[in-house]
């Protein structure tokens, strides 16, 4: 049985050269489908980055017990802009609170007690701070309790309420992504399956002929579908790297179009292992295929 | 039992085994034996009650019109055609309820040339003739040494890297008796195989086929030719008509009236009755 194995391979390869058109219309159609595919990666990958890496903020507010002494709130404010992720905090002493307040209900200058009948005349808002923070380490919720522990220790400091708003939604499309990426993946690779298998049957229709010959003077099936293995995973690997070439072309013309505020939106290539699935799943789709075509 | 002795130091060693073990059955002596075969195409009854066997060595004409079933007899015989009625051994594999997989061992005992030359024309002399010697995986110089040879004796020497697209009708007819001879099977099945040569050279490749069943191969030769026939008087013949075998000149083939050779050649080998029909 010495060299019917490299034989058989390369005659998978010369097979491909015998059929050009069946050949060509394969890998057209094969890149055809993972450059779809690999445009609905690249889709994911830079939504997925733009989720992932939004600066998720946590908002804390913070209150004053009335009458705490302003100065001293003025202090621990000042203190906020030095805290570890600072992005901006938003401060209202019981005054602006107040004139705040009066404009929305379209009174101004009114003390609180005016304003609602039922509170003590002399009664004011409480201080109060709004800050925004980036979470701190490797685990949000523990930094979360830890910073609002925090707030809290201060003096004067009535409540905390701390919430997570952008948070949220990069966990959702955590969630989103588990459901949404490796279905598509794995319905694309049906997608991919079917259509090679479509396209090396009507390469094996090209070829009933020599099938059959090959079967009359006595070839094995397995030596009938060692070449077809060949000829489709040929045929997959170079449609998979025409798609990877063609999105890699795209990519670099596209990936900065989208960079400007306030979008700020970049677009990503495909990380290298989904990259290889580009490559490696229309190869191994048309190589079973390809060994599914040759009916035993 | 001389004829024992012969087959029992060529049989592959399992049938060695099972002849240790038992008397020698009777169809290992012959190389295709056919009992009560039948085949139908829908409503057509092509092939009816056929019996004959042949034995190790024999050259047998299978004779008859175009439409009579040879075609269809040769295919069953190869397994390209399953087995609807009736029974048949070849090369010590039954037939019936054959498994597929076993398919290709068969075939690989039994040489055809198909009427249909069933060659590929986009590869060249060489390779459709290698192609059978390919996938028994011989090396490359012994598989050219075989494939020249095999051409010198066909007259193809000169066309063997030519693409069999490229060369005419009786060059291809003979590449595909030159793939059907190059294995050296033990048992040789030709569908019309001088259909598309001229007188000489049909001739000549008949002292190939007459020199294969020398060296013990057993010939089913089919035929519409009776100029052919005519120049080997003493073959055996077996004359196919409607699918039914109607006279045969040896007593291998399983017709109630075996005719003598002379009376066979009269009736058909020769212009005869079969002429006028
Ligand atoms: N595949 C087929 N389908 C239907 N009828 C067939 C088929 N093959 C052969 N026949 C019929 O069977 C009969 C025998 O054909 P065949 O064996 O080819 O005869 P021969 O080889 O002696 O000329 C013919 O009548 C032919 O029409
Ligand atoms: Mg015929």
């Amino acid at each position: 049985m010495s060299g019917i194995l490299p034989r058989l391979v390369r005659q998978g390869l010369t097979d491909l050269a015998l059929h050009p058109r069946a050949s060509i219309g394969a890998v057209f159609s094969l890149t055809l489908i993972t450059f779809l595919v690999g445009l609905f990666f690249m889709t994911l990958v830079t939504l997925d980055r733009q989720l992932g890496m939004a600066r998720v903020e946590t908002v804390f507010q913070v209150y004053w017990r009335p009458g705490t002494d302003i100065g001293r709130i003025r202090s621990a404010w000042a203190e906020y802009l030095h805290l570890p992720g600072f992005v901006a905090v938003k401060t209202y002493t019981p005054e602006q609170a107040m004139a705040e307040l009066g404009a929305r209900l379209g009174r101004s200058g009114a003390s609180a007690g005016q304003l609602f009948p039922f509170l003590p005349a002399d009664s004011a808002l409480p201080a109060t701070a709004l800050v925004s923070l980036v979470p701190q380490g490797p685990d949000p919720e523990k930094w979360a309790k830890e910073t609002e522990a925090y707030f809290r220790s201060q003096p004067g400091v009535a409540r905390v309420a701390g919430t997570p708003v952008r948070d949220e939604m990069g966990r959702a499309w955590k969630n989103v992504s588990r459901y949404v990426i490796w279905p598509s993946v794995a319905f694309m690779t049906v997608m991919l399956g079917l259509t090679v298998g479509n396209t090396l049957r009507l390469l094996v229709l090209a070829r009933a002929h020599e099938i059959e010959i090959l079967q009359l003077v006595g070839a094995f099936n397995r030596h009938i579908r060692l070449p077809f293995i060949v000829s489709g995973a040929v045929l997959g690997i170079g449609g998979g790297l025409f798609a990877l070439l063609l999105l890699y072309i795209l990519h670099a013309q596209i990936a900065e179009v989208l960079n400007f505020p306030p979008l700020f939106l970049r677009i990503h290539f495909p990380p290298p292992p989904m990259s290889a699935l580009l490559v490696l799943a229309p190869a191994a789709t048309a190589a079973i295929s390809g060994a599914l075509a040759v009916k035993g | 039992m001389l004829r024992h002795n012969e087959n029992k130091m060529r049989l592959p060693w399992r049938a060695t085994n099972l002849v240790l073990l038992r008397p020698l059955p009777y169809s290992l002596s012959r190389m295709i034996r056919v009992r009560h075969l039948s085949h139908s195409f829908g409503q057509h009854q092509a092939l009816s009650d056929v019996s004959f066997s042949l034995g190790k060595g024999e050259f047998v004409f299978l004779s008859g019109p175009s439409g009579a079933g040879k075609t269809t007899l040769l295919r069953i015989l190869h397994a390209a055609l399953p087995i609807q009625r009736g029974e048949a051994i070849v090369a010590d594999f039954n037939l019936v309820r054959l498994p597929s997989a076993s398919v290709p061992l068969l075939r690989r005992q039994v040489g055809v040339v198909f009427q249909d030359f069933k060659i590929l024309p986009l590869r060249t002399v060489e390779e459709n003739i290698s192609l059978p010697l390919e996938l028994r995986g011989l090396s490359d110089t012994h598989m050219e040494r075989r494939v020249r040879a095999v051409c010198i004796a066909l007259g193809l020497e000169e066309r063997l890297k030519v693409k069999c697209r490229d060369i005419s009708g009786g060059e291809q007819q003979r590449v595909a008796i030159a793939r059907a001879l190059v294995t050296n099977p033990k048992v040789l099945l030709a569908d019309e195989p001088t259909g598309n040569l001229d007188p000489a050279l049909s001739l000549r490749l008949m002292e190939l086929f007459k020199q294969f069943q020398t060296y013990g191969a057993t010939v089913l030769f089919a035929t519409h030719s009776r100029e052919l026939m005519g120049h080997y008087p003493e073959a055996h013949v077996m004359h196919l008509e409607s699918g039914r075998i109607t006279a045969a000149n040896w007593p291998g083939a399983g017709v109630a009236h075996a005719l003598r050779a002379g009376a066979l050649r009269e009736n058909f080998a020769v212009p005869g009755p079969g002429n006028a029909r």
